[in-house]
């Protein structure tokens, strides 16, 4: 039996198949261009197995505890630092507000102490204030009343008088000399209408 | 499909008969054209759906940019489901072509 | 639709004939993922794995002799981002601080992966270790019995098989819908979904890598229309940059990402609830 095949290279061989059972097998082996490029070849399974396992072994008991361990000192170094960079912080700020309350306390103080004061001066102040208002009172009060009896004085004075002209007049023309209580209530009439 | 296979066999008839190539060859060659037609329909689905997992991953990572880290891991997990497909076709393709 | 014969024609004329030696052709894909063995039963994917934890092992061996108290810098830095990353990016976000004990399998994990991804972006190396099958389903299979193990230590077996076949807060109608799903979900689609992702991730950035440099390659060591063809191969040389800028960032999310799931499966099996 004679088959035509392309080889690898690309040529085109005859090739005389002499076993008539094993004709299929022989063809199948020459016609392709090799086993499948798909299937896993065992070496490089193998291979690469062992590589990767023996890999993951060094990593998982010698190399990774270690840089893990390396990571995580550095870190919680750095973690420690902050930790101490942040309490310093906070007693400084504790510092602070300390001398701050003690600042508003003296503060506080000396502000009391100027109301204080400003307090007695205002007292004092309204209390001669009041003192000298009620002597000013009391002046003007005398002084009125001693106008009020001049005024009075006056005015019985000149009450008298007009009453001594009234009675005086009237004895003159009507020739007899009026009731004095007459004369007296006219009067006041008059100037208290006037 | 039909007109698929028509075509396949009708190559596979006119190389045949033109006698360039043994029968063994005209099948390889018809399974090298069928190959490409069937990696390029497998690529369609993917494709198509590969767009709208990016589109809409970038959509809600605009939307919610605090969220993007986890929209995109699970993003990627979608493209490889996704992307799945068309690889498979192409070894179906490699399987025609070279085996 | 495009008739048969249209089909059949253009891709006599698109693919040239075996051995025409002419032109642009990618190589077998075997070449560019299979290695020769250097040593007997060492290839360079095997070099690669076994030169990534001894990498691992030597930075974090350096990093953990240094003096801790001092600020970190150089190596130490470096390890101490690496877990950082992994305490708060993965196990926080997905664990909570209860799951702070996965940290050196997850870290192992996560480096692993990235010191095997990051090869494929190396000049001169240009292999990713998890663009072969053989890493990731060793991996995944790991986390499967990793998260299998913790659920049925912290649940009990048939607390764990209860929690994950009868989610709880789930009406008792679905349950029939429910629990195939799981089932198939927890113990078939969870790994093989892991290595897969993992596995397709760099096989395909790879064959990117390999595709444009190639591309580059032939069109600026053209032989024929070199006026034209070489100013044409900039292109595909500027893009294999951009895309190895790119696989940098693939190595590292697929790192990331198989950690996370990880890490997600295991809490899930700590706590049911979540």
């Amino acid at each position: 039996m004679i088959v035509r095949v392309t080889t690898q290279n690309g040529e085109l061989v005859q090739v005389l198949v002499a076993a008539e059972e094993g004709s299929s097998e022989a063809t199948a082996e020459v016609e392709g261009t090799g086993p499948n490029p798909i299937a896993p070849e065992g070496k490089e399974l193998l291979w690469g197995a062992g590589s990767f396992i023996v890999f993951l072994v060094i990593m998982r008991l010698f190399l990774f505890p270690r840089l893990k361990r390396g990571m995580d000192a550095r870190y919680d170094g750095i973690r420690g630092d902050f930790e101490q960079a942040d309490k310093t912080r906070d007693a400084a700020q504790a510092d602070v507000a300390k001398y701050e309350a003690a600042l508003a306390e003296v503060r506080a103080e000396a502000a009391g102490r100027v109301d204080k004061a400003r307090q007695t001066l205002d007292a004092e102040r309204t209390a001669k204030i009041a003192e000298a208002n009620t002597r000013i009172a009391a002046k003007r009060a005398a002084a009125e009343s001693e106008l009020e009896a001049a005024r009075n004085a006056v005015r019985d004075q000149i009450a008298a008088a007009v009453a001594q002209v009234t009675e005086r007049t009237t004895q003159l023309a009507v020739g007899k000399s009026p009731d004095a209580s007459v004369v007296q209530k006219a009067v006041q009439q008059v100037m208290g209408a006037k | 499909m039909e007109a698929l296979t028509r075509i396949a066999n009708a190559s596979v008839r006119v190389a045949a008969e033109a006698g360039s190539y043994t029968a063994a060859e005209a099948k390889a060659n018809a399974a090298a054209q069928m190959a490409g037609l069937a990696y390029g329909l497998a690529a369609i689905g993917p494709g198509i759906g590969i767009g709208m997992i990016f589109g809409k991953a970038i959509e809600s990572m605009a939307r919610q940019p605090e969220s993007a880290g986890m929209v995109r891991t699970t993003m990627f997990l979608g493209v490889a489901f996704t992307e799945a497909l068309a690889l498979i076709g192409f070894v179906a393709f490699i399987l025609l072509k070279f085996a | 639709m495009l008739s048969t014969t249209l089909v059949a024609e253009l891709s006599q004329r698109l693919m040239p004939q075996a051995g025409e030696g002419r032109g642009f052709s990618f190589p077998p894909i075997n070449t560019i993922l299979r290695w020769q063995d250097l040593i007997p039963g060492i290839n360079k994917v095997v070099m690669i794995s076994i030169a990534s934890a001894l990498i691992g092992i030597v930075i974090f061996g350096l990093a953990a002799t240094k003096d801790a108290r001092k600020a970190p810098k150089g190596v130490r830095n470096l390890a101490e981002i690496a877990v950082e990353f992994v305490e708060r990016n993965i196990i926080m976000e997905t664990m909570g601080r209860s799951g702070m004990g996965w940290t050196p399998f997850l870290l192992t994990m996560f480096i692993f992966i990235y010191l095997n991804n990051l090869p494929g972006i190396i000049p001169f190396l240009q292999m990713p270790a998890t663009a072969r099958m053989g890493l990731p389903a060793f991996l995944a299979l790991m986390v499967w019995v990793v998260y299998n193990a913790t659920g049925i230590k912290h649940q009990g077996f048939f607390g764990y098989f209860k929690n994950v076949l009868f989610p709880p807060g789930v009406p008792k109608a679905l349950y029939i819908l429910v629990t195939p799903i799981e089932l198939i979900s927890t113990l078939v689609v969870r790994p093989f979904s892991l290595a897969v992702r993992l596995f397709a991730n760099m096989l395909a950035g790879h064959l990117l890598l390999v595709i444009f440099a190639l591309l580059s390659a032939a069109l600026i060591q053209a032989e024929t229309m070199r006026f034209a063809l070489i100013p044409i191969g900039v292109l595909p040389f500027a893009l294999l940059i951009f895309l190895t800028a790119f696989e940098i960032l693939v190595a590292f999310l697929q790192a990331y990402i198989f950690t996370v799931l990880t890490a997600v499966y295991i809490g899930g099996a700590t706590h049911p609830e979540h």
